[in-house]
């Protein structure tokens, strides 16, 4: 225990330390201060730059140790600067660690000429055809893949493991293509079928099955981060999230070609609609990648939240494309990969210069609903619905006003009115209608009203006179509260905007004025029917005339049409780098363009549109090495556990390095050659005899290979989250296949125009595929963040497999198991026991029971009241659903 | 094949390999990401209780009295007004409504608002400039929770688990009581890309019943269909099961772990249930943090069960003042200060004060550290009639015990409460500090994600030493 814990903590401690965050944050600064003064700017003193990075790399002589600036510095030298005086101590120290630690500089930024190592990366080279190796074993190679893989095995003097038994292989390969166990005629068809084909029979049928796309298209939402709000501040839902998903499901059942899968998402709605078709309308869907990420919407500083927004998508695209982090390059060009501020700004501009939002000002930015129908038709819709909103907020203005305008006129009379109700001769100039009401309110309901004690106490011509005084403050202040509302309202329909509803105006410090003047039963508030008499002749004309024009709108509104979350083109924008990522400190310009170290120097500036076009072009073409190559390792990744490159979304050369990489560029070439089919991967995969291995570790292979990078043995892997959930309904026979389309709650959440709505959460109630349980950012299921699905925000590379107590505690207690296990007894019951045993272990394990197991089971139930009692038989189901036969996958 | 009753030492050294994480490297194997660690250097605290003020208290009001505000209420701010949340309703300066006194052996003056909590003021360490970078909840929320006001990062919490790892295996290991789900949410306890085991555990949300949450504070705690003795049977046959299935992979450690997590799990029941019950804390004590009271009862609870739970081991326990809009309570007085803070003090002020009596009588005050504070602070001007608007550009937070110097007060805003001006405390060198009083350089404690190494405090943050006893 002892030397683990050490162990690790030597892992915290050595972590790098961060030398060039020191250099910036303390070094830099002080060399700014004390030196640059003169040694720096166009004619620098003794040829001495110490303002500049390169500067100081070319005086690094005076830096090795025993350091001649410190001795300069210290006063030690013939030479004593600064010349003002001797530094700080403390500054001096800063100075020496810095020395000391060899004086670390950042690096240099990448020249269009660089040839150093970091462009020779081995990522950036281009993927090039390789042949698979010539291996002793020749007989073990049914793929191209098991060369590879065995050429490794052998030059560590290993051999591949024994084949899989045949349902072991089953229940692997069901599991791995559709998220689910295989059902009882599937174990029966393939037990039964001895033919040579039948493996591939089993491949082509799961395939083909619409299983597999909600499997994969679960691998591949965990890349998109997808989820049903926006988390961060306001958590608002994206109510048409949901038809991204489905377009993910579907791509992958379609065996939609990769490279268009990638344009899509990133340019679907400016990409050449199918034949026969106006629009683009799964194009337009696919932009939900980008549309969909978490995003702050309530900042102060519009301009820098839109640009999170933008660093957000730049950071979820590059590492989900290209497997490079470029988002580090937002404030300084990236310490570790050949990616520059300018690169990063380039792509900037192509992002802001795309519609993200409905509007961005306001209190919440307001999200974009893009229609996917006819720009015409969405139009027409649009102005109708804007109009009906805008009618809606106006006619509820006008009756505000005129509200406020009545309370202006008799905010004056109140103490005239309070002391009315109890002295009869004041009541002269009052009101009669208005009397009775103050009566009526002030000497009913006093037990309610506990501001009005003061008044009970002591009902003098002071205390009314106080109580007018607040009335008055809180009048003026509703009013003024009214008036700024109105002139938003009027700035809104200006803009061809959405009005925004009424604000909470605060009412005051106790309801003494909202019960005098807002409620209609107040004595000054203004029921419906007395607005004709009260309100003054033309606006209540006007208000009439919008109420008129409302219902007629009513009638003839056109549907709403179907909407997507997604982006649109926006207005092009000319982009600086913001020097330490601040807008407010724009540097030079940049054009628009794609990264140099992957699109070369000699590129030409996008000029026309967002060139999000351009963008989808480049990242979806095999000239650019990375996009097929970091989607076949997720792919071998999806099947093997780890991939090849084990930081599936790290390419970079803080990445790991690939454990194949001959291997690797193989496979990126197939990808590009058979057309970027993803389903012909998973064949070439899944056929291969390196995904047909037992799972058993010989002692040879633990002791060479512990981890499995060798690929020695197949790696046993716990089921995900999603596949305990749909795995417990698909065993008790209770689950629906429905697929597409929102989930109730989200229908539910779908707006009439732009409102909002909580997500429901609970996935216990549903008894649909884990995949279509809303997803709410804020509060992702704990069912799910139990079984380590992650955390929706931020672009997933792989999940993790902890093995904790509580998800123990889950497995026997939760009531959700519990009712599965019940239900899956319920169905056993018509059996014999022995029958029962069986198909228990079949549904749940994917083989039969040994005879020990039948025993032990039999002998489990009997010690119940009762063999045919259901109480027995949910406890061995829930036992068995608790069991590594169920959890894991061999 | 019944399991032997195991002594406690045994069950620990089995337990801490049932908490094995799949993914770390072999190297660890056998230990669990959730052991005891030793941090970098010796600690001045071993745990931390948070005392989360949702919606943030004005500093003006409470802790950082403003003669200058008084005298020149309601003339206007005599300089620039910062970005404001509340654009356009600002208005000038507002005095606070209530007295400040100067209280014990320190002398620190404390508002009217904390009767109780003054009589505790010689334990505090009160900072009087803090400042943050958002006007706005939510990035406020996040940055004070996970050090930023704009990505999904781990959350502080989750940082010290996985830096410290827990001292009992048989509670999370981070605790969030009756968070509030808005705001983030999640995000607030969460790992962004640490593992999961990290994350905090919520005992309810800010809306949850409190007298159920007291009956059934933990999730899948209890299975409802069987006894302790059925479930003893039902284990016993899940163990032989996994036995059976695993005897051919003697070289799979994992499988045996899983299989130690349902022991583990089963004393859970027993163990946490009880480190949740107030059987057994005396009607004094309860007094003490006032459950006897309707106002009090719900933040009592939340500070005795923090109490109760650092008592056992738990590492960082956040108590959340329940933020509800609407304007009914709360701190964020954006209209109605008086009411609001006078309603929303009276709530915390008893169960805050009795908390830090506790933990001193019993001698936890030494090795905890109390933090207290909400996201910003407020501004010194009005909002509309009588409110005060967001403002983190100067406002108080205090610590007390785990080392931090007691009756002590640093940095300073300028005369009328609105910046911080002296001895600037940015919420990086909070957390940096934090890490500091519980034995961690906040530069080398890192995780690698995406290509490079993540801290809690980015690439900011200094500890603030003079704070330090």
């Amino acid at each position: 225990m002892l030397t683990t814990s050490r162990a690790l903590a030597f892992l915290l401690v050595m972590a790098p330390a961060c030398a060039e965050e020191f250099f910036e944050k303390q070094v830099r600064p002080l060399f700014a201060s004390r030196c640059a003064g003169c040694h720096g700017g166009k004619k620098p003193m003794a040829g001495l730059d110490f303002s500049t990075t390169e500067g100081l790399r070319q005086a690094s002589g005076l830096f090795s140790e025993p350091s001649r600036l410190i001795a300069v510095l210290g006063y030690e030298d013939r030479v004593k600067m600064p010349p003002t005086g001797k530094l700080p101590a403390a500054e001096l120290d800063t100075l020496r660690v810095w020395i000391s630690r060899g004086a670390p500089l950042p690096p240099a930024p990448p020249q269009a000429s660089e040839s150093g190592p970091r462009r020779n990366h081995w990522a950036f080279q281009p993927v090039a055809k390789v042949e698979p190796p010539p291996v002793r074993r020749s007989a073990w190679v049914r793929s191209p893949i098991d060369a590879f893989i065995l050429a490794k095995l052998e030059s560590h003097r290993l051999s591949p493991a024994a084949p899989a038994g045949k349902l072991t292989l089953l229940r692997r390969v069901t599991y791995d293509l559709t998220g689910l166990p295989p059902s009882l005629a599937e174990i029966e068809a393939f037990t039964l079928d001895s033919s040579p084909e039948a493996y591939e029979k089993v491949v082509d049928r799961l395939l083909a099955s619409p299983r597999y796309g909600e499997r994969w298209g679960r691998h591949w939402l965990d890349v998109a981060r997808y989820a049903e709000s926006t988390g961060a501040d306001e958590d608002r839902v994206y109510p048409f999230a949901w038809r991204y998903r489905d377009y993910v499901v579907e791509a992958f059942n379609r065996d939609l070609p990769y490279d268009q899968f990638v344009r899509e998402q990133i340019a679907g709605d400016l990409l050449p609609p199918p034949a026969g078709e106006a629009i683009h309308t799964r194009g337009i869907v696919a932009t939900g990648f980008l549309a969909l990420g978490p995003k702050l919407l309530a900042e102060v500083d519009r301009t820098k939240m839109l640009y999170d927004v933008v660093d957000e998508q730049i950071d979820t695209m590059s590492r989900a494309f290209l497997g490079l982090s470029i988002a580090c390059a937002r404030c300084h060009d990236h310490k570790f990969d050949p990616i520059t501020t300018r690169d990063y700004y380039s792509l900037a501009s192509i992002l802001v210069s795309t519609r993200q939002f409905q509007r961005l000002e306001g209190g919440a930015a307001q999200l974009l609903y893009v229609p996917l129908v006819d720009e015409e038709i969405a139009q027409k819709w649009r102005r109708h619905a804007l109009r009906e909103q805008h009618l809606k907020q106006e006619s509820e203005l006008f009756i505000q006003r005129e509200n406020a305008r009545f309370l202006m006129a008799h905010q004056a009379r109140v103490a005239d009115y309070m002391l009315a109700t109890r002295d009869p001769e004041r009541a002269a100039s009052l009101d009669p209608s208005i009397l009775k009401k103050w009566v009526a309110y002030l000497n009913s309901g006093k037990d309610s009203r506990p501001y009005l004690a003061e008044w009970y106490r002591d009902p003098s011509p002071g205390t009314a006179a106080a109580y007018q005084k607040r009335f008055t403050d809180q009048a003026l202040s509703w009013q003024a509260g009214i008036e700024r509302w109105a002139s938003e309202v009027e700035e809104a329909r200006k803009n061809e905007e959405e009005a925004p509803m009424r604000p909470r105006i605060p009412a005051g410090p106790d309801r003494f004025f909202p019960d005098v003047a807002l409620a209609g039963a107040g004595p000054l508030g203004i029921p419906e029917k007395e607005r004709p008499q009260r309100f003054a002749p033309e606006p209540m004309a006007r208000y009439q005339a919008a109420q008129a024009e409302l219902k007629a709108l009513e009638k003839t509104r056109p549907p709403e049409p179907p909407l997507a979350c997604g982006v649109r083109e926006g207005k092009a924008v000319t982009q600086h780098v913001f020097i330490r990522g601040n807008p407010a400190n724009p540097g030079e310009e940049v054009p628009k363009r794609l990264p140099a170290i992957l699109a070369g120097e000699r590129q030409a500036e996008i000029r026309a549109g967002s060139g999000r076009r351009e963008l989808a072009e480049f990242m979806g073409s095999p000239a650019n090495p990375l996009t097929a190559r970091v989607m076949v390792n997720r792919i071998w990744q999806g099947h093997f556990g780890t991939g090849l490159v084990a930081t599936a979304s790290n390419f970079g050369s803080m990445g790991e390095k690939p454990s194949h990489p001959e291997l690797l560029n193989y496979l990126a070439a197939e990808l590009v050659r058979r057309g970027w089919s993803v389903k012909a991967m998973h064949r070439l995969m899944v056929l291969s005899n390196t995904y047909q291995m037992s799972s058993l570790a010989t002692p040879a292979q633990q002791a060479v290979d512990p981890a499995g990078r060798h690929y020695s043995r197949f790696p046993r892997r716990r089921l995900a989250a999603e596949e305990v959930r749909d795995s417990l309904l698909a065993v008790s026979g209770t689950i629906d296949f429905s697929t597409e389309g929102s989930h109730d709650d989200v229908r539910e959440a779908i707006p009439v125009f732009m409102q909002e709505k909580r997500l429901g959460q609970d996935p216990d109630k549903s008894r649909r595929r884990t995949l279509y349980v809303p997803l709410r950012r804020s509060n992702v299921p704990a069912f799910l963040t139990l079984f380590d699905f992650g955390d929706a925000s931020t672009t997933g590379d792989g999940r993790g497999e902890s093995t904790i107590a509580p998800q123990a505690l889950y497995l026997m207690n939760s009531p959700f198991l519990t009712g599965r296990a019940s239900e899956l007894a319920k169905s056993l019951l018509p059996l014999t026991p022995k029958g029962r045993v069986e198909r228990a272990y079949l549904l749940i394990a994917g083989r039969p029971p040994s005879t020990r197991e039948i025993d032990a089971a039999l002998g489990y139930v009997a010690a119940f009241p009762d063999v045919a009692d259901l109480t027995g038989w949910t406890s061995l189901c829930r036992a068995l659903f608790a069991s590594n036969l169920f959890l894991y996958v061999m | 094949m019944r399991i032997a009753p195991l002594s406690r030492r045994e069950l620990l050294r089995r337990t801490a390999c049932g908490f094995g994480l799949l993914s770390l490297p072999r190297l660890l194997q056998g230990s669990s990401p959730l052991s005891p660690r030793e941090p970098h250097f010796a600690p001045r605290a071993k745990r931390i209780i948070f005392l989360f003020m949702h919606g943030g208290p004005s500093q003006v009001d409470t802790f950082d009295p403003k003669p200058l505000l008084q005298r020149d209420h309601g003339k206007p701010l005599p300089f620039k007004t910062p970005a404001a949340f509340a654009r356009g309703r600002i208005g000038g300066l507002l005095k606070s409504p209530w007295q400040f006194k100067q209280f014990g052996q320190s002398g620190i003056p404390v508002s009217e608002l904390f009767p109780h909590l003054s009589t505790c003021v010689d334990q505090l360490c009160i900072v009087r400039s803090m400042v943050g970078d958002s006007v706005a909840h939510g990035g406020a929320i996040m940055q004070l929770h996970t050090g930023s006001n704009v990505f999904v990062r781990p959350s502080m919490g989750a940082w010290m688990v996985y830096g410290l790892g827990t001292e009992n295996q048989s509670l999370p290991a981070f605790i969030t009581l009756k968070p509030s789900m808005g705001h983030g949410g999640a995000k607030n306890w969460g790992t962004a890309f640490l593992p999961a085991v990290y994350q905090g555990t919520p005992i309810g949300h800010g809306g949850s019943n409190l007298e159920e949450l007291i009956k059934a504070p933990l999730e899948n705690l209890r299975n409802a269909t069987l006894t302790n003795e059925q479930q003893r049977y039902e284990l016993d046959f899940l163990e032989k099961v996994n036995r059976q299935a695993a005897a051919e992979r003697q070289y799979d450690s994992d499988l045996d772990a899983r299989l130690r997590t349902f022991e583990l799990a089963f004393r859970m029941q027993t163990e946490a249930p009880e480190a949740f019950s107030l059987a057994g804390e005396s009607t004094v004590t309860q007094k003490l943090y006032g459950l006897d009271r309707e106002e009090t009862r719900e933040f009592g609870w939340q500070c005795l069960m923090a109490r109760r739970l650092v008592e056992r081991g738990v590492r960082f326990v956040q108590c959340s003042h329940t933020y509800r809009p609407g304007n009914e309570v709360g701190w964020d007085a954006h209209s109605d200060l008086q009411k609001l803070h006078t309603k929303t003090a009276a709530m915390v002020d008893l169960p805050i004060a009795g908390l830090l009596k506790d933990l001193r009588a019993r001698g936890l005050l030494e090795d905890t550290v109390v933090l207290w504070g909400g996201e910003f602070g407020r501004t010194p001007v009005t909002e509309g009639a009588n409110g005060r608007d967001h403002s983190p550009y100067g406002y108080t937070m205090w610590m007390a015990g785990g080392g931090v110097k007691a009756g002590f007060v640093f940095g300073a805003t300028d005369d009328y409460g609105y910046h911080a001006v002296e001895n600037r405390v940015h919420l990086h060198d909070l957390h940096a500090t934090l890490l500091h009083l519980m034995g961690f350089d906040h530069e080398r404690l890192t995780y690698p994600y995406g290509g490079r190494n993540f801290r809690l405090t980015d690439v900011a943050g200094r500890v603030v030493r003079e704070v330090i006893a």
